[in-house]
């Protein structure tokens, strides 16, 4: 198998590679960073209701849109990619999905632990550190006749860049995905404390794959490569395949397995009610009422959200826990009832499955 | 029929790739069977083509995914693709729930309906075809 180790690229390159070398038909493992941010939306995602174009048009961040599933991310040069291409029928590797994902992962999970972060595979494509937190997020495909596997190394990660890109609901929808994103990833300079020199991460990279794929072989990006990334710059940055809508319906913003930041909008008899807020393992973690319904005291607003913390998703304990709320603070909020807030809550979360 | 935990009906067909087709008058219905759809796990989207789209059998004309991973959806039979089944758009799920049923992917209509030779029917076939899958991808 093949060594790219391509070091830092242009944006839009990082990703045309691995996409050119599937269809090639070369395998091959890829270590790159792009030299310059990129947004990178999942195939099925609508580009348009989930990043923010005209964010990204005016910071001059590109984005693309990947032949791997999952949703909207960053991408800079303190990530370090790893693209894994093998033919689909080569025996040596795994072929189920929930067997690939583990067996791949053992090596950036030992990079990890190389340096000092004890990290771990955690189902179904996410690499946790011991403290749960998320330190690299993974995805997959089947391209021409070529399986992909890819992911990242986090050196460090912006997570205000990161909140910046996506299309967003409102403000405070932007600040709850931007804490609840450094709640729950980190990185290893975050770990560390200190950032890793990028060679000596890249090194570990490659010598802990070459114990699941075997020796890795350098090599230079030939020229039938370089053409087919071209071929594929122009379809792929194309309007037609970049802003082509898909049957994806937004839903929340998932940080991590488990974890996933809701925008709650709903109508009721008093006002407008809208919520942001951070779900986890299925109970609420933390979560932001706004609106233009009438609230007294308006202080007491605070008071309903801590009260809603760790509630089960359940519309009956949702409306147990605002309604003892409401007794105990005496709260009124005219045509505003406890149901309404369930709704707000629930809503999006029914939508989005 | 039941072979090694997993439903296969009888009366349809069933490629290589994993999918099933029914044959409904002029037109043949196809979705993924139930070892397919258990060893991918939860189907979040499914890529609906245009009607009319112009299929070859056992050739991948739309994607579909899960766990952050892309595959492909194969045709059963050459032809034209006359329905998708709008249901998935909002809910690709329907596939785990109810792969025979509700969770029906695409309706074509056959250029050739010979092109069911090419297909599995016979129990003895499918039980062999599915351990050799199982031995080679696991059990889920």
């Amino acid at each position: 198998m093949l060594f790219f180790d391509l070091g830092k690229v242009p944006g839009q390159q990082s990703m045309l590679v691995f996409h050119a070398l599937a269809r090639l038909g070369i395998e091959a493992l890829v270590a790159v960073s792009p030299k310059s941010p990129l947004a990178s939306i999942g195939y099925f995602q609508d580009a348009q209701q989930e990043v923010d174009l005209q964010y990204c048009r005016e910071a001059g961040i590109p984005f693309m849109r990947r032949e791997v599933g999952g949703g909207a991310t960053y991408l800079d040069e303190n990530q370090i990619f790893y693209q894994l291409i093998w033919k689909k029928d080569n025996p040596r590797f795994p072929k189920a999905i929930h067997e690939i994902y583990p067996w791949f992962s053992e090596a950036p999970v030992e990079t990890y632990r190389t340096f000092g972060i004890q990290a771990e595979f955690r189902a179904v494509n996410d690499i946790i550190t011991s403290s749960g937190r998320k330190i690299a997020g993974e995805g997959g495909g089947n391209i021409g006749d070529s399986m992909v596997f890819v992911g990242g190394i986090l050196l460090d990660f912006d997570y205000q860049a990161m909140s910046k890109i996506l299309k967003v609901p409102d403000e405070k929808f932007r600040d709850k995905v931007y804490k609840t994103m450094e709640e729950n990833l980190t990185t290893m300079k975050r770990e560390l404390g200190t950032l890793p020199p990028r060679e000596e991460v890249v090194n570990v990279l490659k010598e802990r794959f070459e114990k699941r794929v075997g020796k890795l072989m350098p090599a230079s990006l030939t020229p039938e490569i370089l053409e087919k990334m071209k071929q594929l710059e122009s379809w792929m940055t194309s309007e037609e395949f970049l802003l082509k809508k898909t049957p994806r319906i937004q839903g929340g913003v998932k940080i991590r397995e488990g974890v996933e930041v809701f925008y709650g909008l709903h109508k009721a008899k008093g006002g407008l009610i809208r919520t942001a807020e951070e779900i986890s393992e299925g109970r609420i973690e933390d979560i932001t009422i706004s609106g233009d319904f009438t609230f007294y005291p308006k202080e007491g607003l605070m008071g309903l959200e801590e009260s809603l913390e760790k509630t089960p998703l359940k519309k009956e304990k949702i409306i147990e826990r605002v309604e003892t709320f409401y007794e105990e603070e005496k709260v009124e909020s005219p045509g505003v009832e406890s149901e309404d807030f369930a709704q707000t809550i629930l809503n999006p979360i029914m939508d989005s499955k | 029929m039941n072979i090694e935990g997993y439903e296969f009906p009888e009366g349809l067909y069933y490629d290589k790739n994993h999918f099933w087709a029914r044959v409904e008058g002029d037109l043949v219905v196809m979705g993924m069977n139930d070892y397919a759809q258990k060893m991918a796990g939860s189907i979040v989207y499914v890529g609906l083509p245009p009607e009319g789209k112009k299929l070859v059998q056992g050739k991948s004309f739309t994607k579909i995914e899960s766990g952050k991973w892309l595959g492909k959806v194969f045709a059963v039979m050459s032809g034209e693709l006359v329905a998708v089944n709008e249901e998935l758009e909002k809910k690709a799920k329907l596939i785990n729930e109810d792969c025979y049923g509700k969770g029906w992917m695409f309706k074509i209509k056959p250029d050739n309906m010979d092109e069911l030779k090419n297909l599995m029917t016979d129990p003895a076939v499918l039980q062999e075809w599915l351990k050799v899958e199982i031995a080679e991808h696991g059990k889920k």
